[in-house]
């Protein structure tokens, strides 16, 4: 190792000095290192120190005020127009019945429609028309789409929608839907508080019926009809299909000269429900059947046979039946 | 044209190089002059309406038993069993008769207002089906009623909760049963009978029992005593069978059983040549048989595999008949001969086949040196009725080339027994007596039984106690092409081509013996007189 | 007088380890530092000590990694240059009181054969292979007789050896027999160092010539419930059945025997067998590789024992499985002596009763004179594969004149 022979010692780099050199080195990545992560991590708290309590801005206490603003409705007729119609045109291609009962309409609406898919909401903001479309909100369950931030940030910009409570009617959520309402906001709500476990309906809950009479605006039945075969609960595949959107005479609450008593939150739900389900047999028969057995009274309820759980399945019709996804099997390989 | 008979044709000096199977391919051979070559019969014609057949059957039933409609009520419980994966072979086109027939049940369930039903896939000791396969059963209509909630099951015959011992027969044999099935106040059984070894009694005797049960049929000395196992009026397997069956009747269990045949239509239109005689070959045969040959020899073996296995078969339903499960047996039994039976007369010396990429248990799967053997000693070679196509002391000569591969997730126990039990001896009684029990109890293959998709521990013995009678008959099993290591472990000899096989033969049979190849698919039995 | 001598030359090491590596074991003896010359005999170096002149001496897989160039640094300490491999030796004495005796040679040089007094603990203990002094004392360093450059060792026709290693062979005993007695100690000591007690089961990894010694002396020692051994080759399968071993496997087939064997259950994800739940309870690693050490891991029950008999070097292993499931590790290198129920006793004293009573003469497969060593060890190198077990030098003078061709004969069976 000694440096002996010709060459001059200038040039050799002695063991030690070269030790320093590497040892200089690699301070000074430290160095670095340290800086940056002193940048990038935030600083620890002193435990002596109370932490203030963080304010929760998702669920039901989520903000939506910003989306409403004419910067995000601008972005969001974009996201509509751009994406969301052209999505639900490739996969869900809709045929749109009974626009014309939306004509007459002046003022705001609530929309109630039965509620079967991830792509319902997609499906009736591309079916109503522009002047609703443009100025509405889809109240959405606050425990699914607004349990973190960012994704109460993004469905509320891309949908409008608002945070609800799924069973009951919490004063903040009621309040902030009847506030939009009365400013001229249409609401998009889905009475049966979530997607259809098996493909029957569920029963109506009163929300859009006592927002109705809160506010004194006309509820919308909708119908929705063979979308659950395209994206079931349960599934996260796509299978395209057609779907038919089936929009029903506008419903306003009954006033207490009509029947002697005002019409409670309750009944008028029910209205709604029967008059969806109404829609739905017109989905599987045809308008005339449907309104004859509506006027007698035996439309077949949505919600199905009150039967062992195979025997609903067994009498669902093809249009809400879907093939669940395979149970997972140990991913073998046999060859 | 009413479909051909089978026939035996006798090689002359025109007759055209005869097609045979050779696992996943086909090879031509020209058999030595004077060769008899069986060929099976064409497919009968198909029921026009299967769905309208299906429904009368149901409420024309045979043997005394009411109409089903008559027995299903509210508040009963209702127990539906069907064939497994191991039927048919290939995996027949949607819809799968078993879709029709529990479809038309449930029809009648749900018209009747039955809401306690279960479905139990029968498959006794064989490995648990897939949700794909059962999918392709059922159909999704019924699957995606049942299997969510749980009431689409397999049998799980080491669950002992989900058992009960019904009690010995005269003979002392246990038989221990599906508990559900049991205590159901009907089985329906929904059976597929393609080979005549199927249905009858077995079909809940076997499919929904236990090793304890199963194991007084399924053994050496069964075997030996049956001549054959195929033909249900000279089988050990099936007496047992039946006392079993008039035990689980007497017991209070009432089933009511529906049988189906297929016709023979087994391969589709574009393997058309497999079903074909060869001196019929149009030209769109022989372009199909060479292109796919040369095909596969360009084909890595395990995409060949993936795309035989991918193969769906045209089968169409032949007969449907339901009832009682003895009455509606014998019928069914008429309509499969009627399918299947060929008048062959005499033995011979030696018998020859080709054997195919698939057998009732490599759906899906490699079909390892074990299953060759069953397959051709258990399956192929008893399918007679009268007495084998080859002497006693005669040679047999398959064609396969029988790889050294096994699939671990459906045969575990398969590849210990070829490796550790056929390595020490090959004969069926030692087998049976030193090694049957530890792995039928062995813990790792029950728990890859129950929660897997692995065939039960126990099942390789039975698959070589299957072909038992063919090792007690034959004087020497000659593989063509086979993976040397592979068939000399089973005792068998390898031979490179048929001529070998042939030389090698008359050693054991002596000079120029009378030769008799089984001409498949589709499978067929012979009546040899 | 002639020897093969090593020579510590650094490139031959390095020619014979590229060999070896590209052409597998034994291929670089032609290039490597082995060489066979004529050269005087080792003096004795002092009181006490024997000429002795080789009738058969063994090739040892521990000498096959040393001429790959192979062999783990950590011994350069205690071997010395150049030296006369050869270990596993029978001989007669020449000259002296003993003149014409016919010995086996126990190679360790202690601190007795090293004149060291008072010796050092392992050494009063009678656990010689354990000697804290092997490379001290009046000798060079070498931990045994064929790796001491003073002693001269095996594969020559004369070295020295101090009469404490010296051991009268028995009439009865063959030459053949007799130079089995060496490999057959190191056996009964890993044996016994696995602590088999009655109805244990028992894999044995490897069967060349360690292997087959170890099955015979579990054979012969304990009463495990049953011993699986692993062979690769034809001649090691049918040796192993015939020393008594109940399951005969190869390598790939061993997880699924054990598991049968116990009845135990195994985690598989994918179909495979993967983990083993229990296993056997005692694993002695006749092999000594990464592979074979993370084979014994995978077999071996929680709580279990893993002896590792061949000689390993530096190997990379996952010891995961070790620590999980409290396993013994425990190396098993050479012998003194055993705690019997007799009492203590000499390792090479139960050998030679093993060596007897197992007909370990067998394994002595094929024969060669010292100027056929290329040969000889390349057969050695390749032995299972070419229908071998132990390859020996032949240096008795009645076969010195009539060497026929075929050195390689059959022996013993």
């Amino acid at each position: 190792m000694s440096p002996a022979g010709g060459a001059p010692a200038s040039t050799k780099l002695s063991p030690l000095a070269a030790r320093r050199l590497v040892e200089r080195a690699r301070s000074r990545a430290g160095g670095a290192t340290r800086t940056l992560s002193a940048v990038v991590r935030a600083p620890t708290w002193p435990g002596s120190v109370e932490r203030p309590v963080p304010r929760r801005n998702v669920g039901a206490d989520y903000d939506t005020a910003w989306s409403r603003t004419p910067a995000a409705r601008a972005a969001r007729a974009v996201l509509v127009e751009g994406v969301t119609r052209p999505f639900v045109r490739a996969v869900a291609p809709p045929t749109i019945l009974g626009a014309d009962q939306l004509d007459a309409l002046e003022g705001p609406a609530i929309f109630a429609a039965n509620h079967s898919s991830h792509l319902d909401t997609a499906i009736v903001l591309s079916a109503l028309p522009a002047r609703f479309r443009r100025k509405s909100v889809v109240a959405a369950a606050a425990d699914y789409f607004f349990d973190r931030r960012w994704k109460g940030d993004l469905w509320s910009l891309w949908l409008g929608t608002i945070p609800v409570e799924r069973a009951r009617i919490s004063r903040r959520g009621a309040d902030l839907a009847a506030k939009l309402i009365d400013d001229g906001w249409s609401l998009v709500i889905y009475p049966e508080g979530g997607r259809s476990q098996d493909g029957w309906g569920q029963e109506f809950h009163g929300g859009a019926a006592y927002l109705a009479k809160r506010c004194s605006v006309p509820v919308v039945p909708v119908h929705l009809h063979g979308v659950r075969p395209i994206l079931p609960k349960g599934r996260n595949r796509l299978r395209p299909g057609r779907v038919e959107v089936r929009i029903g005479t506008p419903l306003w609450p009954l006033a207490a000269a009509a029947s002697g008593r005002e019409e409670d939150a309750r009944r008028f739900a029910a209205r709604i429900e029967a008059s969806v389900a109404a829609l739905a047999d017109e989905a599987e028969t045809d308008w005339w059947s449907a309104r004859r057995r509506a006027a007698a009274g035996l439309t077949p309820d949505p919600r199905g046979p009150d039967v062992a759980p195979w025997r609903r399945a067994w009498e669902l019709p093809d249009s809400r039946r879907a093939e669940r996804p395979q149970k997972p099997i140990s991913s073998w390989k046999p060859w | 044209m009413s479909p051909r008979p089978g026939f035996v044709l006798e090689v002359d000096r025109s007759t055209p190089p005869t097609m045979l199977w050779h696992g996943d391919g086909f090879r031509q051979e020209r058999f030595p002059v004077g060769t008899r070559v069986v060929y099976p019969p064409e497919p009968v014609p198909a029921l026009a309406d299967p769905d309208a057949a299906i429904r009368h059957a149901l409420e024309h039933p045979v043997g005394g038993s009411p109409p089903l409609s008559a027995l299903l009520r509210p508040g009963m419980k209702l127990t539906i069993a069907f064939d497994d994966v191991s039927l048919p072979l290939p995996p027949m086109r949607a819809p799968d008769t078993r879709e029709r027939v529990i479809g038309a049940v449930l029809d009648a369930a749900a018209a009747g207002g039955v809401d306690d039903v279960v479905l139990i896939a029968a498959l006794a000791l064989h490995r648990r089906m897939t949700d794909d396969e059962l999918r392709h059963a059922l159909g999704s209509r019924i699957f995606d009623a049942f299997a969510p909630h749980g009431l689409l099951r397999q049998h799980d015959a080491e669950d002992p909760d989900a058992m009960v011992h019904l009690g010995l027969t005269d003979q002392g044999e246990d038989v221990e049963i599906s508990r559900r099935a049991a205590e159901s106040d009907l089985l329906v059984y929904v059976n597929i009978t393609l080979v005549p070894m199927d249905g009858g009694h077995k079909s809940v005797a076997t499919g929904l029992a236990s090793y304890r049960s199963i194991r007084h049929h399924h053994n050496v000395r069964a075997m030996q005593h049956s001549r054959s196992f195929m033909d249900r009026h000279h089988s050990e397997l099936h007496s047992s069978n039946w006392r079993m069956g008039r035990l689980i009747a007497d017991a209070g269990v009432r089933i009511f059983q529906i049988e189906t045949t297929l016709n023979l239509d087994t391969f589709p239109s574009s393997f058309s040549f497999l079903q074909r005689r060869e001196w019929e070959w149009t030209l769109r045969d022989r372009a199909g048989f060479h292109g796919t040959r040369a095909a596969l020899e360009r084909t890595p073996p395990a995409l060949a595999r993936q795309i035989f296995h991918s193969i769906r078969s045209p089968h169409a339903l032949a007969s449907v008949q339901a009832g009682e499960v003895e009455a509606v047996h014998d019928l069914t039994l008429a309509n499969l001969y009627r399918q299947q039976l060929v008048q062959v007369e005499g033995q011979s010396d030696v018998l020859t086949m080709g054997l195919p990429y698939l057998g009732p248990y490599n759906v899906n799967s490699v079909m390892n040196p074990i299953l060759v053997s069953c397959l051709g000693l258990g399956y192929f070679f008893n399918m007679y009725r009268g007495k084998p196509l080859v002497r006693e002391g005669g040679v047999l000569i398959i064609s396969h080339p029988t790889p050294w591969a096994f699939d671990p997730v459906q045969h575990p126990s398969y590849i210990d027994f070829f490796e550790q039990v056929l390595a020490e001896t090959t004969d069926p009684l030692e087998i049976e007596a030193k090694y049957e029990e530890s792995f039928a109890t062995d813990p790792w293959y029950i728990h890859l039984y129950r929660t897997s998709h692995a065939y039960h521990g126990v099942h390789p013995f039975y698959m070589w106690y299957w072909g038992a009678h063919a090792l007690q008959h034959l004087g020497q099993v000659i593989i063509v092409g086979g993976d040397r290591a592979a068939v000399r472990r089973m005792g068998f000899k390898p031979a490179s081509t048929f001529a070998d096989a042939f030389e090698m033969a008359e050693d054991v049979v002596g000079r120029d013996p009378t030769i008799t190849h089984i001409h498949n698919p589709p499978v067929f039995m012979s009546e040899v007189t | 007088m002639r020897a093969l001598i090593l020579e510590r030359s650094l490139g031959r090491f390095a020619a014979a380890r590229a060999a070896s590596l590209l052409a597998g074991s034994g291929s670089g003896i032609a290039v490597g530092p082995l060489r066979l010359t004529d050269t005087e005999p080792p003096e004795p170096p002092g009181p006490g000590w024997h000429h002795v002149r080789p009738r058969l001496a063994g090739i040892c897989g521990s000498d096959l990694s040393t001429l790959d160039g192979a062999s783990s640094r950590y011994f350069e300490p205690i071997v010395s240059f150049p030296f006369v491999p050869g270990h596993e030796i029978v001989g007669d004495v020449v000259g002296g009181e003993l003149d014409g005796v016919r010995v086996v040679v126990e190679p360790v040089l202690g601190c007795l054969a090293r004149g060291i007094d008072p010796p050092c603990a392992a050494c009063t203990a009678g656990r010689k292979g354990a000697c804290e002094r092997l490379a001290y004392g009046h000798l060079r360093p070498g931990l045994q007789t064929g790796y001491c450059a003073d002693t001269g060792g095996g594969w020559s026709e004369l070295l020295v050896a101090h009469e404490s290693q010296l051991r009268p062979v028995p009439d009865g005993l063959g030459d053949e027999a007799a130079v089995m007695v060496e490999p057959a100690a190191c056996a009964v000591h890993a044996a016994l160092a696995g602590g088999v007690v009655a109805g244990e089961r028992a894999v044995v990894l490897g069967a060349g010539t360690l292997g087959l010694a170890t099955l015979a002396a579990l054979r012969h020692h304990s009463l495990p419930s049953a011993i699986v051994v692993v062979a690769k080759h034809p001649v090691q399968r049918e040796l192993a059945g015939a020393l008594g071993a109940d399951q005969v496997v190869a390598p790939e087939e061993l997880p699924r025997a054990v598991r049968r064997l116990t009845g135990s259950l195994a985690a598989s994800r994918s179909g495979g067998l993967g983990r083993l739940a229990g296993g056997a309870d005692v694993v002695f690693d006749c092999v000594g590789s990464a592979g074979s050490i993370a084979s014994s891991l995978a077999v071996v029950r929680a709580g279990g024992r893993v002896v590792l008999i061949g000689m390993p070097g530096s190997a990379r292993v996952d010891l995961a499985p070790l620590w999980q499931r409290e396993i013994t590790l425990a190396g098993a290198y050479a012998y003194g002596s055993e705690d019997t129920p007799d009492g203590p006793r000499s390792t090479f004293d139960l050998a030679f009763e093993l060596v007897a009573s197992a007909h370990l003469e067998r394994i002595v497969s094929a024969r060669y004179p010292l100027e056929r060593y290329e040969e000889a060890i390349r057969h050695a190198a390749a032995a299972g594969r070419r229908g071998a077990v132990k390859v020996v030098f032949d240096l008795r003078r009645s076969s010195r004149r009539g060497w026929r061709a075929a050195a390689d004969v059959e022996a013993g069976s």
